[in-house]
């Protein structure tokens, strides 16, 4: 480790800052909210408190992760180091952000392609994406899997799932 | 407690096919899932609960205990033939059972690891069958008062599940609070950290795809970012099977191992919080300081693998005590067994023991029934289970993936619903990255509401 913002206190630290921002902004809305007379139980009282329990902690990590990374020798094998996040240098990080990306558009194109076609995409291009390169495996094993889940979610459990342009299909299954 | 109501419960589940069917299908995928290594009991209930919502309350119970007992055992697989144990509580298994291996003996570890699991998951479901209706008996004269405690009680098991940091634990723990609030209050109807327009989130975040997100996706997109970065690694094994059942001599050594640790597994596991990780080196270490040669422990000797297994699924029995019987869960998978109950309009706790005391009968008989199969799975599979350690991630990793995206969708049939698991998908590889407990998250989710 060369920096200490490479550390986990580091990590810790930003981290207590997201949760403290995210308090603070859950205060804001819960005292704009609607009153309702004539109760204790105001719809904003246990959101509060709930908020400020999550602040009491965050504020105790922000102070832990100050003093440790006050007291931090950047050359101690000992200290943690914390996972990159770096998605310009970290190929693993790109990896990620990318079946995200891939998971997201799963759900755009949920209803217009049906769960087949889109699951069968998505899966394809994971395969490949971390390294599998048996086209002829990658194309059964894409299509065949969320086909069987299909089939059996539709006809053992009777939940009607979106198939796009295959939608012949429910007929064809249904006449069997 | 009611013997002929009790016994009729347990003909009724051994009876009908819908149960034992499910039974099974979940203990062949829960050995499946724990065989494989990095893959949890809880991930393969997050996996395959959607099944369920279709089933009566006692077949989707089946199944999601199958998975359960299944998942405890399946671990000591990898663990055995590779030194990588495939869940947590396997980590004690690989002391010995891996220098089986090594001495050439992965046959016969692997039959005292099915032959201890299955015994310990039988007097776990034994003492629970027996002690539970005394506790919930005792936590009949509860009031309000005490019932919020309960509940608060089961929120104080997030310190034993915070990991490195409590405090970290405890930021998770309010921040699943914090969660809660999203949607509709129940008390007034005011809607909260939403507008009106956005009715998926009127009843707050769904349990389910909330979990399936953090324990299924969460893992897949760490899965690949591991495998681009060369840090996942698949071992594999060539070991030849040659016996499933443990011969007699070897039971003749093994049995007080199996006892003590299964009664030291149900007993750990009925603490809140206190999983198999825990019992199964308190029973190891329990196991060698009573014996005549603990120095021989760690070598690979069939009694430290007894140890750890029995007391392993000895767990699966103990951690339902807390939940039938105060509907506190004893940890993470019988939180979702807590949310599956709930799902079906069954509260657990002292009242059940009262108004649904067939159904709690039914739930001991289905987790006698969960370990028979997961013996019967166990016997007829183990050869492919060898194998299946070496699995490629590749392959498994997408399928893991659009299994539970359809899993996330199938619960209310709502797109909306797959977006939300692939937002707590991110949420919990960001969580996991930064080492922030997840389980306090999923806890507070079950049990905020009941506060």
């Amino acid at each position: 480790m060369t920096k200490k913002t490479q550390s986990l206190a580091f990590a810790n630290l930003v981290a207590s800052v997201l949760f403290i921002a995210l308090g603070i902004w859950g205060i804001f809305q819960m005292l704009n909210l609607q009153t309702v007379k004539d109760t204790y139980a105001q719809p904003n009282v246990f959101p509060i408190a709930m908020i400020v329990g999550m602040l009491i902690f965050s504020v105790i990590l922000f102070i832990q992760s100050i003093l440790k990374l006050s007291k931090m020798d950047v050359k101690d094998p000992n200290v943690e180091q914390a996972e990159s996040i770096n998605f310009i240098k970290d190929k693993g990080v790109q990896g990620a952000l990318i079946v995200i990306a891939l998971c997201i558009a799963f759900v755009l194109l949920f209803r217009p392609l049906g769960y087949v076609l889109d699951a069968a995409i998505i899966g394809f291009v994971i395969m490949a994406l971390i390294g599998k390169r048996n086209w002829v495996v990658m194309v059964i094993v894409s299509i065949l899997i969320p086909f069987v889940m299909w089939l059996l979610f539709f006809k053992l459990l009777s939940v009607n799932i979106p198939m796009g342009p295959l939608t012949f299909l429910k007929d064809l299954i249904a006449r069997i | 407690m009611d013997f002929g109501m009790l016994l009729s419960s347990y003909a009724e589940v051994f009876t009908s096919l819908q149960v034992l069917l499910m039974t099974f299908i979940g203990a062949l995928g829960g050995i499946l899932l724990g065989a494989i290594p990095g893959m949890t009991a809880t991930m393969g209930v997050a996996l395959l609960v959607p099944f369920s919502f279709g089933m009566d309350l006692i077949p989707a119970i089946g199944l999601l205990l199958g998975i359960y007992c299944g998942g405890m055992y399946g671990g000591s697989i990898s663990a055995i033939l590779i030194h990588a144990p495939g869940t947590p509580s396997a980590a004690a298994t690989v002391l010995d059972g891996y220098p089986m291996t090594k001495k050439g003996e992965a046959g016969r570890a692997l039959s005292v690891a099915m032959f201890s699991s299955f015994c310990g998951g039988i007097i776990g479901a034994l003492i629970m069958t027996f002690l539970s209706p005394l506790i919930a008996d005792m936590a009949m004269n509860f009031g309000p008062g005490e019932m919020f405690m309960l509940a608060f009680f089961g929120l104080s098991v997030i310190i034993s599940i915070s990991g490195k940091s409590i405090t970290k634990g405890l930021m998770s723990a309010f921040l699943g609070m914090f969660m809660c609030c999203v949607g509709l209050d129940p008390t007034n109807g005011i809607p909260r950290f939403m507008t009106v327009k956005q009715t998926g989130l009127l009843d707050g975040f769904q349990f389910i795809p909330a979990l399936i997100g953090m324990f299924a996706v969460a893992e897949v997109i760490a899965g690949v970012e591991r495998i681009l970065t060369g840090k996942e690694h698949t071992a594999s094994s060539n070991e030849k099977i040659t016996s499933v059942l443990p011969d007699l001599k070897t039971i003749g050594m093994i049995w007080p191992n199996i006892l003590s640790g299964s009664i030291i597994g149900t007993f750990i596991g009925a603490i809140p919080g206190a999983g198999g990780d825990i019992a199964v080196f308190v029973s190891y270490g329990a196991s060698k300081s009573a014996s005549r040669h603990p120095e021989l422990y760690g070598t690979g000797i069939p009694q430290g693998v007894a140890a750890t297994e029995s007391a392993n699924n000895g767990c699966s029995g103990g951690a339902m005590i807390p939940l039938l019987s105060l509907g506190v869960p004893g940890d993470a998978v019988t939180a979702v067994l807590l949310g599956a109950f709930i799902m079906k309009g069954i509260q657990p706790g002292p009242m059940m023991y009262v108004s649904e005391l067939h159904t709690v009968y039914k739930v001991f008989a289905a987790l006698m029934l969960a370990n028979l199969c997961m013996l019967i799975v166990g016997c007829l599979g183990v050869r492919f289970f060898a194998k299946i350690v070496s699995v490629e991630k590749t392959m498994l990793y997408p399928i893991i993936l659009v299994i539970s995206l359809l899993g996330a969708f199938s619960i209310n049939k709502s797109v909306f619903d797959i977006g939300v698991c692939v937002a707590f998908g991110v949420f919990g590889w960001l969580m996991n990255k930064y080492e922030f407990p997840l389980s306090p998250i999923l806890l507070t989710l079950i049990l905020g509401p009941m506060c």
